[in-house]
């Protein structure tokens, strides 16, 4: 068989740009049948939207997409789906309220003298589930009571049995899936490979892609990186690749050295001690000092923003404790938090930060309003001098205070958030990805500022994909690795280190 | 053998709810036959279903709605357009079953473009039907204003033929009682309950419906993924229901013999109880059509409950209605939270011992709850002055003719009451020269008045309260057990009008109250209460 | 050329003015009747105090306004209450009995002396606020702490509310005759009584909601309640707060409508009154979904459901086939508000600027 005859699916020359941001710049991928192509890249790597692109929900601005030696464009995911690329999602779309053997053959239940055959039903699913996936049980029951993992083994039979497919996206897969059930996952995956489908493993564990993929295809901020057989690339240079550094470059032992600050005080404003939560993030410890910044580094999927979410109170942990400026903390919860002078600025702006029909002015004021209660209201003269006062500060670009939020652009309405967590004056400022989406200039204002507020005795704590970002603005380096604290590093540190520590002990 | 229990109910667990509303109405029914002799009487028992036949053809078209995650508020006002519709063409003569197709055509329109509106145009369920209701109920008055009989043949064969039970006849015949029967209403609902439940688990569509609800609205952006017509399959069931509203107002008319646009207000709040009550959950994806018949059983032994217990006024029913519901809703809720929360590992032996608490948490709760309410009002019938074996009032019919004679005798008011906590049948005439007389049948009383004031009254009634215009209208219902029921004819230069209300139900109109309340004045006791 | 000095007043920031549609609205029911109904603005002044279609429009609507002002902070956070009509019932049922306790003697005690009645007017009047304040705290608790869906939620006291109300009477109607009471809904100085009413709930309510921050958690909790409670807002106590206030005011709205009609009918007591709460409201412009609210165009709301009332009796249409023709504005609004025709007017708008 030829190359081309290969190739199962070709995408070439992809290219889609969204209101100030060019979503993908010119990717291509390749598939070939019975081939295990694993996609990754951390945040912003465009991989969700190339495969909304090839699934249907959007259209690209250029390129084509040739599948099974014609090309096509999917109008719609159930186009998509009945050309023969199926897809399944961490959040399963199925009905979990129905039978298994109904979400397997809804739309294609046999029939026996007009009404719906369940005995024959129940026999079809269960064959099916026991054929292509080689799993035994009661497709009588509701999905709903199954594990996670086996309503993934459900939506993938549904995707064979009844659409036949040939391409088969797998988004996440086994992001809720404990060992065992990955194990039980990648039989399953290897078999469809033996009968020829090409299946695409979207995953951020790099454990999993060196398990089960053959090739191993790298985006990074739009752009292709490159596709690499697996066997032929280490874990540490895969990484490197990942957050777009190249290894090459430090063969000369070059060491950066992290801010050293003199103003930071000795003892300690927050203490985790053996904080964790199950399945969230495993016990660990962690100190901040006023006038510190703490870098958290890792990649995707290491458990960062659990950890935020934990010292600022939105979860509860299973083990361990904080404590703040000496006394145990006895209330977790986000006002607890404020009023005590923690703040967190999160990574999803969107569904966690802005409230978008809300103006700038009030999304500012929205925290410290919080924290005073329902009846000390700030006046209106007073909101428009913070908002004034921080519009400046942080350069937020908008018309008037007077803008809703959602009018801004990304960049500016991540401005809006920070604004309000400065506006809080706390002495614990954890920042989650404050840069996201923020212009190269402005980027390195919000480092300088992060220094600047620690110099003014805050805690920080600074979290980013960007390790470079992250080393410049840091006075020590805290490295997580799949849900767990791995490493801390101050004074000088040595990039490939902090890399390997990402991979892991084999590099 | 607990833990077989236990895995039995595991596997069943979407069966708990439809269970225990089914247990709920049985040992409610149980209860009352305990304490009243009544109700142990198999024909209480049918006349269950022969009440409520109505409740329970709306309530399978409900289920159906509810189950695809939405709700239809327009039933109680296609129900009273039909009654209103099929009333007055069947007084002009169109020809019965041509006007009940018309009737479930009609239904079906409404709710096809009820439907149209929810699907396409994107309105919520919610306000889509409610303007439903509403226009339903305005049509209604265009048509009529005032109560019109049903007087056709072919209906009153519908509506109270007797169909003997099988089996029951020959034993209560040979025990010297009357053959138990129910009429074919009840049988039509059955018909369509048993057709429902074929739908729902043995087509297509039924499953459809299903996969469309539920999970928060997320599995209908599933459905369509998995490629069911998830349009078409809303449309039909909003179709369905107005179908379903249209048969119960037909059933209604049957059973009230007559078509009013103020009947059935409130019912499709009883509809959406039943519906809950059944185990369905008002979020959609989850229940059972045959839940909803136990729903409206539940509904029915209430209403009989009260009914028997006598002292208590009929609006308990309502009252116990909506605490049940309660009960079911938050235990759907937190069941429902519980359920979405982690899926933590939990022992047999933690789950055996939440489930066995639940159970018997709720099975006592029902139970207490029902002896408490009727054991107290047991107790305290019993310093009442009224015999609880005469508790039902035998409602006597307005003297019409009575009062035609008294008027034409020259009378200007006459004011017949009937019913009340006392079950009286009180009959006054006030005369333009001041004189007022007054009968129950067995006494007369008679007291005299100035007569300035009476020509005072009659034009306060004619001017000021509008007797005899349309703002004063006439509705007759049977009256509930404290109510009474007011027949009241004013003859006044020239014109004449009579109207009859009944207390406690509907709208009386204001006018109507100040009437009363002026005749009552003036008006002398008779029999005062020992 | 330069615009922006301009920009201050074009038609586009009319047509984004919150108020316009509902003005709009009204001014069209008006327009309506200034043509065909004559004498419909005749405002006649009688022993010193107005009175006119126009002040009836206000006396008549108080009801509905005074329930779309707490209706108005409840769909504000997202939430819905059917209860108000039944809450409604409770406290006028409430007042009755305080009034004329004869009813619980299983007789309706024609009372004629208009200076009777059984508990001082203060007492009356408080403890049925009470009630109602606690119909409003159970619908509260059941939506924010047992996160029962709000539609479901208050359906409960929907369904068995007016069963409580019939039961506070011993299912008898209570008949009103005391005077001061009847004051509420019936008094007039210059303007209807009423009308104070309705304006001293708005002021407190503007009050509460804007020189506070409770308005500015309102509506950001009714936006996204995530970013809210990240944001350390309680969100919880905001949506008990809503729904007893909605409670008082529903009960306010009982007091005035069973005094203007002299008893207190809990079967009759505001039907249908809580669909038109919700209607006034959401033809006020405020969105179902939750978030923005403004209490003026809610009231701009209420005016237009009883202008287009007020109008159709003028003209002479029958009092219930009014529902049909409420029927027809429902789906009027509703279209009018989807947004597509929204979109579809500021695309107009918007295109007239860029000329």
């Amino acid at each position: 068989m030829s190359e081309s005859d290969q190739n199962i699916l070709v995408m070439e020359g992809i290219s889609k740009a969204f209101p100030g941001v060019q979503a993908l710049d010119n990717v291509s991928l390749m598939l070939k049948r019975g081939e295990i192509l694993c996609l990754v890249g951390e945040n912003g790597a465009g991989k969700s939207t190339l495969m909304k692109i090839l699934t249907g929900v959007d259209q690209p601005d250029a390129g084509k997409i040739i599948f099974n030696g014609s090309e096509i464009q999917a109008k719609s995911p159930q186009h998509a789906q009945s050309l023969g690329i199926s897809t399944v999602y961490q959040e399963i779309n199925l009905c979990p309220n129905l039978s298994v053997a109904e979400n397997i053959l809804l739309g294609h239940e046999p029939h026996k003298m007009g009404r719906i055959d369940w005995a024959k039903m129940n026999n079809m699913a269960g064959e099916a589930l026991q054929r292509l996936l080689g799993i035994d049980i009661d497709t009588a029951q509701p999905l709903g009571s199954y594990t996670v993992a086996i309503q993934q083994m459900v939506a993938i039979a549904r995707a064979l049995e009844i659409k036949s497919a040939k391409v088969l996206i797998l988004d996440e897969p086994t992001s809720s899936l404990d060992v065992h059930e990955a194990g039980q996952l990648f039989k399953v995956m290897k078999k469809l490979k033996q009968e020829g489908v090409g299946i695409v493993f979207i995953t951020h564990f790099i454990g999993q892609v060196f398990e089960i993929s053959d090739r191993i295809t790298v985006l990074r901020n739009g752009k292709l990186v490159g596709t690499y057989g697996t066997a032929s690339i280490t874990r540490v240079e895969l990484i490197a690749k990942m957050i777009g550094r190249n290894l090459a470059e430090f063969d000369e032992m070059t060491k950066i050295k992290l801010e050293s600050g003199k103003h930071i005080k000795s003892d300690s404003v927050l203490q985790a001690r053996e904080l964790g939560l199950t399945d969230s993030i495993r016990p660990f410890n962690l100190d901040l000092h006023a006038g510190e910044v703490v870098g958290l580094a890792g990649l995707l999927g290491s458990g960062r923003t659990e950890t935020a979410s934990l010292l600022f109170g939105i979860d509860k942990p299973d083990t361990g404790d904080i404590v703040f400026n000496g006394e145990v903390i006895q209330d977790y919860s986000p006002l607890g938090s404020i009023m005590r002078g923690v703040a967190l600025c999160p990574e999803d702006r969107k569904a966690a930060g802005i409230v978008d029909e809300l103006t700038v002015r009030e999304n500012i004021v929205l925290a410290m309003q919080a924290n005073k209660g329902w009846f000390k209201y700030l006046s209106l003269p007073e909101q428009y001098e913070i908002a004034e006062k921080y519009i400046k500060m942080l350069n937020i670009v908008t018309p008037s205070a007077d803008q809703p939020v959602k009018n801004l652009s990304g960049g500016n309405q991540q401005k809006v958030i920070l604004a309000r967590w400065l506006a809080t004056n706390p002495q614990v400022l954890i920042l989650d990805e404050p840069t996201r989406g923020i212009d190269v200039g402005a980027k390195a204002e919000i480092q300088k500022l992060v220094l600047s507020l620690a110099e003014e005795g805050k805690a920080c704590v600074f979290i980013s994909s960007e390790l470079e970002e992250v080393l410049r603005t840091s006075h020590r380096i805290v490295v997580l690795r799949e849900r767990e604290k791995v490493a801390e590093f101050a004074g000088e540190v040595d990039e490939k280190t902090i890399i390997h520590a990402f991979a892991g002990s084999e590099s | 053998m607990l833990r077989r229990i236990n895995d039995f109910v595991s596997k069943n667990r979407n069966l708990i709810p439809l269970v225990s509303t089914a247990l709920l109405a049985l040992a409610a029914y149980g209860v009352g036959a305990y304490f009243f002799v009544g109700m142990r009487n198999p024909q209480v028992f049918f006349n269950l279903f022969r009440n409520t036949s109505f409740l329970l053809i709306s309530g399978i078209g409900m289920t159906f709605v509810i189950l695809t995650g939405g709700i239809d508020l327009s039933v109680s006002g296609v129900v009273a357009l039909t009654t209103v519709a099929t009333a007055v063409l069947l007084r002009d003569g169109w020809n019965p079953w041509v006007v009940i197709l018309l009737m479930l055509a009609m239904g079906m329109t409404l709710g096809a473009i009820m439907g149209s509106f929810i699907v396409y145009l994107k309105v919520q369920p919610f306000i889509a039907t409610l303007a439903g209701m509403w226009f339903a109920r305005g049509m209604c008055f265009f048509i009529s204003d005032n109560v019109v009989g049903i007087d056709n043949y072919i209906f009153q064969i519908l509506g109270q033929t007797k169909i003997l039970i099988p089996g029951l006849t020959e034993l209560a015949l040979s025990q010297g009682k009357p053959a138990p029967y129910i009429n074919i209403p009840v049988i039509v609902a059955f018909l369509l309950l048993f057709a429902a439940i074929y739908v729902a688990h043995y087509t297509r569509f039924g499953r459809s419906i299903y996969a469309i609800g539920g999970n928060e609205g997320r599995n209908e952006q599933s459905a369509r993924l998995m490629g069911l017509p998830v349009d078409r399959t809303k449309l039909l069931v909003y179709t369905f229901n107005g179908f379903c509203s249209a048969l119960a107002g037909l059933s209604f008319s049957l059973f009230v013999a007559s078509g009013h646009g103020l009947y059935a207000s409130g019912f499709e709040l009883d509809v959406i109880a039943s519906v809950v009550m059944g185990g369905t959950m008002l979020t959609g994806g989850a229940g059972y059509v045959f839940g909803t018949f136990f729903g409206v059983l539940v509904l029915a032994v209430t209403q009989a409950l009260i009914q028997f217990i006598g002292t208590l006024s009929s609006w308990w029913t309502k009252i116990v209605i909506g605490v049940l519901t309660l009960i079911f809703i938050g235990v759907q809720t937190v069941l429902a939270n519980r359920k979405s929360g982690r899926q933590g590992a939990q022992t047999l032996q933690d789950a055996l011992r939440k489930r066995q608490r639940l159970a018997l948490g709720f099975g006592a709760v029902a139970v207490l709850a029902i002896l408490a309410i009727v054991s107290s009002t047991r107790l305290g019938s019993a310093s009442s002055t009224e015999n609880p074996e005469t508790a039902q009032c035998v409602i006597k019919p307005f003297r019409e003719a009575e009062a035609a004679n008294l008027i034409k005798d020259g009378a200007v008011i006459v004011y017949n009451r009937t019913a009340g906590p006392l079950c009286v049948d009180e009959l006054f005439a006030i005369y333009p020269d001041g004189r007022v007389l007054g009968n129950d049948g067995v006494n007369n009383v008679e007291s005299e008045v100035d007569p300035a004031e009476v020509d005072q009254m009659l034009s306060k009634i004619s001017g000021d309260y509008k007797w005899f215009t349309d703002a004063i209208y006439g509705r007759y219902l049977t009256p509930c057990r404290q109510c009474f029921a007011h027949y009241v004819s004013v003859s006044y230069r020239g014109q004449e009008k009579t109207v009859s209300q009944v207390d406690g139900t509907a709208s009386m109109p204001q006018g109507y109250t100040l009437t009363l309340a002026l005749i009552r004045s003036v008006l002398p006791e008779i029999n005062p209460a020992p | 050329m330069k615009t922006s000095a301009r920009s201050s007043f074009t038609w586009r920031k009319v047509t984004e003015n919150k108020l316009f549609f509902p003005l709009l609205a009204l001014s069209l029911i008006l327009l309506f009747d200034f043509i065909f109904i004559p004498g419909f603005f005749a405002i006649e002044s009688r022993d010193g105090d107005l009175r006119g279609s126009l002040i009836d429009i206000f006396r008549n609507g108080s009801t509905v306004m005074l329930l779309a002002i707490g209706m108005t902070l409840v769909i504000a956070t997202g939430g819905v209450d059917l209860s108000v009509g039944a809450t409604m019932a409770i406290a006028a049922s409430m007042a009755g009995i305080l009034m004329n306790p004869s009813a619980l003697k299983n007789e309706v005690f024609f009372v004629t002396d208009p200076n009777y009645t059984f508990q001082p007017l203060w007492v009356v009047i408080v403890l049925s606020l009470l009630v109602s304040i606690m119909c409003g705290l159970w619908n509260g608790v059941l939506v924010a702490y047992m996160r029962i869906q709000p539609m479901v939620a208050t359906l409960i006291l929907m369904i068995a509310g007016r069963g409580i109300a019939q039961l506070i009477t011993n299912g008898l109607r209570v008949q009103i005759t005391y005077r001061p009471y009847a004051f509420i809904g019936q008094g007039w100085i210059i303007l209807p009584f009423s009308l104070y009413i309705v304006a001293v709930i708005l002021l407190l309510t503007w009050i509460m909601t804007r020189k506070t921050s409770i308005g500015m958690f309102i509506e950001s909790v009714g936006i996204n309640f995530r970013s809210s409670y990240f944001s350390g807002i309680d969100e919880k106590k905001i949506k008990l707060l809503v729904y007893t206030f909605c409670g008082f005011c529903a009960g306010i709205a009982g007091l005035v409508a069973s005094s203007n009609v002299k008893t207190s009918d809990a079967n009759n007591i505001g039907l249908t009154t809580e669909l038109d709460a919700i209607l006034a409201v959401v033809i006020g412009g405020t969105s179902m979904a939750g978030g923005r609210f403004s209490l003026l165009a809610s009231m701009i709301g209420a005016l237009v459901m009883q202008a287009i009332t007020q109008s159709m009796y003028a003209i002479g249409v029958p009092a219930f086939a009014l529902q049909a023709i409420k029927a027809v504005v429902v789906i009027l609004v509703i279209l009018l508000y989807s947004e597509q025709v929204r979109g579809f007017v500021r695309r107009i708008s918007s295109s007239k600027n860029e000329v």
